[in-house]
C-alpha cells in the first residue's frame, strides 16, 4: 500500500535539541503508516532525545511494513551517529544496519 | 515560555526542594536526631544543585556548592565529625547557597570575595587545605546547556584504522562503561553526546548503543530516556578519571565502570574487523547478516511487553512512593476559576428553582442538590491542589533566627511544630514577610542577652517555637518566645508620647499590648535596626488582614510573648452568613460568628453618642449598628427590627452587629474588590449570588475599628472620618 503513494517527507530542524524531540515525534505520528523521508541535510547536531525519536520512528515504520529513510545526511549528521555508537543503517529499512 | 526556560525554572523548583532539605538535614544532624541517612540526604542535596548548576553553566553556585560538597563529603566519610560549631558553619553555607541560587535565578552575579570567605571558613573549620579552593575549577567541568545560545558540538574523532588497532598498547587500562539515562537526566538538559565525547577524550573508545527500549511511536514519551551506552575504553587514565565525567548525573542515570581483566576481553581483532567493515575498507566480505532493521523490530516488539510490564510495576512503585507532577500554576489558577463559576451557576441555578416554587422532592430539585454537593467537593478538590505544607516558610524562620541571634549576640533555638499543615500557597508566599518580622521582634525585643536571662534564672539560650495548625476550619499560626514579654510601661509611654492614646487613658493589659499593632507605633527610636526595617507591626497586622486573617497577642511579664495569627485555608471560598442591612446584601465570614439572637429592647443601654451595648446573658457587649458604620443609613436602627450577630475577635473580645435581617448560609466565591474595583474599608472581598447580584463581604475586624474611631471621634468631638463604603 505504502509504495503506491508519495512519501510524506520531514525535514529534520539544523539542532535537533531537547525542544525538537516532541514535535519531531508528533510528525512521525501524524504520518505513521505512510512512508516516510527524513530529510536530515541541515542537521548540525542530534541530541539523544530526537535520536530515540528518530529510532522509534524507523522501527514503527518497519512494524506498519512502511518504509522509512533518511536522505541527504549532512556530515555532522552521519558524525553525530557515530559519537553514539550507531551509524545511517539503522534508519533506512532498506539496507541492513550494523 | 521555552523549553529551555522552563527547564531552567523546574531547575529552580527543585534548588528550593534541595535547599529545604538541606536546611533541615543540618538542622536534624544539629540536635542530633539523625544518622548516616541524613549525612547523605545532605550531601545529595548539595549535589543535586551542583549537577543542575554545572548544566546551566551557573559559575559561581557550581564553585561553591563544589567547596560545600567537599567539605559534606569529610563527614559523610567519616573524616570529620559534625560537632556544633562545624554544622553551624555548614548552615551559614547552606544559607549562601540559598543567596547564590536566588542570585542565579535572576540572573545576578555574587559576590566573589563573600564566597571566598564562606568557602575558607569552611576549609578552616573542616580541617581543609586552604589553598584558595574557591577558586579553583571543579575537577570536571560542567556540561554545558544543550541551548541554542550554548551550544554542544559533536566533535567527529577522526581515527585513522590502522593506527588505532596499532595503538591500543596492552600496557593501557581497559575499562567497560556502560551508561544509563533515566529521564531526569534530559530534563536537565543533560546530553549522552557530551558524555560519550569526554570519555573519547580520555582514550580510544568503542561505542555500541543499546536501543532495545525503544518503544514504537505510540508508546514513545518524547522526553523518556531509552537508549543506553556501553563504551570500551582503553586509557591511560585510572577509573576515578572516568567516574569523574559522570560526576554531574550520577544521580540521573545507571552507571558502571568496570575494568576489563584482561586484553582479550576487548577483542580488538574482532572490532577492527568491524570498523573495517563499517567503513567499508575490508577486503572481507560482510558475515551474512539478517536484515538489522527487522531484527531490531523483532526484538523491540518482543521486549515492549516486558516494557509494558516493567512499566507498570514502574507505576505501582511510583503510586506506592507518592507520585507527584508539576503543573503550571496558571493551570491550577484558571481551574479554581473555572470552578468558582461554577459554583456561582449552581447558586443561580438553585435560586432560578426556588423563585420557579419547584417542589425540594422534585426529581430537579434534588438533582440540583447533587450538582452542589458535587460543585462543592470539586471545589474542595481543587483547592487541596494549591495546598502546601507550611513547612518551607518555616524552615526559612531557621535562617532568620540564625541571622537576628548572631547580630544581636543572643542565644536563640527555634521549635517548629506542625509544619506538615497545609495551606494555600498564595497564603503562604503571603505569610513570609509578616513571620519574618515578627521572629526578628522576638529576638530583638522579646528575648534577653544571655546575662540577663542568666540573672532571671533562665535558661541562656532564648527559645522561639513556632506553630501552625488547623482548627475550625482555618489555619492557626503561633509564633511565642520565652523572653521577657511586653515592656507595658514602655510601650504606654510610648503611645502617649506617639499622641496614640490621652495620657489619662485607662487601657487593660491586653489593649496596652494591642498598641504596638497600631500605626506610628513602631519608630526608629523604638525599634533597632534589625527588626525596624521600615516594618512596623501595624503593617503584619495589616498584611494579616489583607489574607483574610487575624492576630492576636498575649504577654506575660517575665515569661515572654505570643502571637496567634489565624488565617483562612483559602483565598477562593468562603462560608458566610447572608444578611442584609438598608437592602443591602452584606456577608459576614461564619468563622467569625458565634451565635446570632433576636434583641430585646430593654437589653440595649445608650451609652452617649452612637455607642449602645447589649446585655447577653450578664455580660455587656459593644453593639455596632452595621448599617451607620458603613453610611447606609444616618439614624439608629430599631432594635426591635433587626438581629444581632455576636462575633469574636481575636483576643476573645466580642462584639454584637446589629443588622436587619438573616436570609441564610451559603458557601461563597471570594471575587477581590481591590483588583475589581479598589479597596474599601471594612469590606473585605465581594462574590455574586444566586441572584446574580454583587455582595459585600464584611470585614469584620476592620468594622469594628471602624465603629471605635467614630465613638473616639465623638467623644472628642472631631469630625467624623467618612468611611469608604459610605462613599
Amino acid at each position: 500500500m505504502s509504495k503506491e503513494r508519495k512519501p510524506e517527507e520531514i525535514r529534520l530542524a539544523e539542532n535537533l535539541d531537547i525542544t525538537e524531540a516532541a514535535p519531531l515525534a508528533a510528525d512521525l505520528v501524524k504520518f505513521r503508516g505512510s512512508d516516510i523521508r527524513i530529510d536530515a541535510s541541515q542537521v548540525r547536531k542530534i541530541g539523544g532525545q530526537c535520536l530515540q525519536v528518530l529510532l522509534s520512528g524507523v522501527s514503527t515504520s518497519i512494524q506498519d511494513g512502511a518504509h522509512f529513510e533518511v536522505i541527504n545526511p549532512s556530515p555532522d549528521f552521519t558524525d553525530s551517529l557515530e559519537a553514539f555508537g550507531l551509524n545511517l543503517s539503522f534508519f533506512s529499512s532498506q539496507e541492513p544496519a550494523l | 515560555m521555552d523549553t529551555m526556560a522552563a527547564i531552567k525554572q523546574t531547575f529552580f523548583q527543585e534548588c528550593e526542594e534541595q535547599l529545604v532539605e538541606l536546611e533541615s538535614g543540618l538542622l536534624a544532624l544539629d540536635d542530633g536526631s539523625s544518622g548516616p541517612d541524613t549525612v547523605n540526604a545532605v550531601f545529595r542535596a548539595v549535589h543535586s544543585i551542583k549537577g543542575g548548576a554545572g548544566a546551566f553553566g551557573l559559575e559561581q553556585l557550581v564553585r561553591f556548592a563544589h567547596a560545600f560538597e567537599t567539605a559534606l563529603d569529610l563527614v559523610r566519610a567519616g573524616k570529620i565529625a559534625p560537632t556544633k560549631p562545624i554544622l553551624k558553619i555548614m548552615l551559614s553555607a547552606a544559607d549562601m547557597l540559598a543567596d547564590l541560587v536566588r542570585v542565579a535565578r535572576e540572573d545576578g552575579v555574587a559576590d566573589d570575595a563573600e564566597i571566598t570567605r564562606m568557602v575558607q571558613q569552611l576549609e578552616s573549620v573542616c580541617g581543609m587545605p586552604t589553598s584558595g579552593t574557591a577558586e579553583k575549577t571543579p575537577p570536571s567541568k560542567p556540561n554545558a546547556i544543550v541551548s541554542s545560545d550554548d551550544d554542544f558540538d559533536f566533535i567527529p574523532i577522526q581515527i585513522s584504522l590502522e593506527d588505532l588497532i596499532d595503538a591500543v598498547p596492552i600496557s593501557q587500562n581497559c575499562f567497560q562503561v556502560t551508561f544509563d539515562p533515566k529521564p531526569g537526566f534530559y530534563a536537565r538538559a543533560n546530553e549522552p553526546a557530551l558524555l560519550l565525547r569526554d570519555l573519547a577524550g580520555l582514550g580510544e573508545t568503542n561505542v555500541t548503543c543499546d536501543t532495545s527500549r525503544i518503544p514504537s511511536l505510540a508508546e514513545l514519551d518524547p522526553e523518556g530516556a531509552y537508549l543506553a551506552w556501553t563504551v570500551k575504553l582503553h586509557t591511560d587514565k585510572d577509573e576515578k578519571t572516568i567516574r569523574d565525567i559522570f560526576e554531574f548525573v550520577e544521580f540521573d542515570c545507571e552507571i558502571t565502570i568496570t575494568e576489563l581483566a584482561s586484553d582479550e576481553e576487548f577483542d580488538t581483532a574482532a572490532f577492527s574487523q568491524l570498523l573495517s567493515v563499517a567503513s567499508g575498507q575490508s577486503d572481507m566480505p560482510p558475515e551474512p547478516v539478517e536484515p538489522k532493521l527487522e531484527k531490531l523490530a523483532a526484538e523491540i516488539q518482543s521486549r515492549n511487553e516486558e516494557a509494558n510490564a516493567r512499566k507498570n510495576e514502574g507505576a505501582k512503585a511510583f503510586n506506592q512512593a507518592g507520585a507527584t507532577i508539576r503543573v503550571d500554576l496558571e493551570r491550577v489558577e484558571r481551574l479554581i476559576d473555572l470552578v468558582g463559576e461554577l459554583v456561582i451557576n449552581q447558586a443561580i441555578l438553585s435560586q432560578r428553582v426556588a423563585e420557579a416554587r419547584i417542589a425540594r422532592s422534585s426529581a430537579l430539585a434534588m438533582g440540583l442538590d447533587d450538582l452542589e454537593q458535587l460543585s462543592r467537593e470539586i471545589q474542595d478538590s481543587v483547592m487541596a491542589i494549591r495546598a502546601q505544607p507550611v513547612k518551607p516558610i518555616f524552615q526559612r524562620m531557621s535562617r532568620v533566627v540564625r541571622e537576628a541571634a548572631d547580630m544581636t549576640g543572643k542565644s536563640v533555638t527555634l521549635q517548629c511544630d506542625g509544619d506538615t499543615t497545609e495551606v494555600d500557597k498564595t497564603v503562604i508566599e503571603r505569610l513570609t514577610d509578616p513571620l519574618t518580622h515578627m521572629i526578628r521582634n522576638a529576638i530583638d525585643h522579646g528575648i534577653e542577652k544571655p546575662e540577663a536571662r542568666l540573672a532571671a534564672g533562665k535558661p541562656e539560650t532564648g527559645h522561639i517555637r513556632l506553630a501552625a495548625m488547623h482548627r475550625s476550619g482555618r489555619v492557626v499560626i503561633e509564633i511565642s518566645d520565652d523572653g521577657g514579654g511586653i515592656n507595658r510601661e514602655r510601650v504606654r509611654s510610648a503611645a502617649i508620647s506617639k499622641g496614640l492614646i490621652e495620657p489619662e487613658a485607662q487601657l487593660s493589659d491586653e489593649e496596652i499590648d494591642n498598641l504596638i499593632f497600631l500605626p506610628g507605633f513602631s519608630t526608629a527610636s523604638t525599634v533597632t535596626d534589625m527588626s525596624g526595617r521600615g516594618v512596623g507591626m501595624d503593617v503584619v497586622k495589616r498584611s494579616i488582614q489583607a489574607l483574610g486573617g487575624r492576630i492576636a497577642i498575649s504577654s506575660t511579664p517575665g515569661k515572654g510573648s505570643s502571637f496567634v495569627m489565624s488565617l483562612p485555608l483559602t483565598l477562593a471560598v468562603l462560608d458566610g452568613m447572608i444578611v442584609s442591612v438598608h437592602e443591602e446584601t452584606l456577608i459576614v465570614p461564619l468563622t467569625a460568628i458565634v451565635e446570632t439572637l433576636k434583641p430585646l429592647k430593654n437589653d440595649i443601654y445608650d451609652m452617649g453618642g452612637e455607642s449602645r451595648v447589649i446585655r447577653i446573658r450578664d455580660t455587656f457587649v459593644p453593639l455596632i449598628d452595621i448599617g451607620r458604620v458603613l453610611g447606609y443609613r444616618n439614624e439608629a436602627a430599631d432594635p426591635d427590627e433587626c438581629v444581632v450577630v455576636l462575633i469574636d475577635l481575636e483576643g476573645h473580645a466580642r462584639r454584637a452587629l446589629l443588622v436587619d435581617t438573616i436570609q441564610g448560609q451559603r458557601q461563597v466565591v471570594i471575587k477581590s474588590l481591590e483588583a475589581n474595583y479598589r479597596r474599601v474599608d471594612g469590606i473585605a472581598a465581594a462574590t455574586i449570588l444566586g441572584d446574580g447580584r454583587v455582595a459585600l463581604i464584611l470585614d469584620v475586624d476592620a468594622v469594628v475599628e471602624n465603629a471605635n474611631v467614630r465613638a473616639h471621634a465623638q467623644t472628642n468631638n472631631v469630625p467624623l472620618l467618612e468611611t469608604a463604603a459610605a462613599e
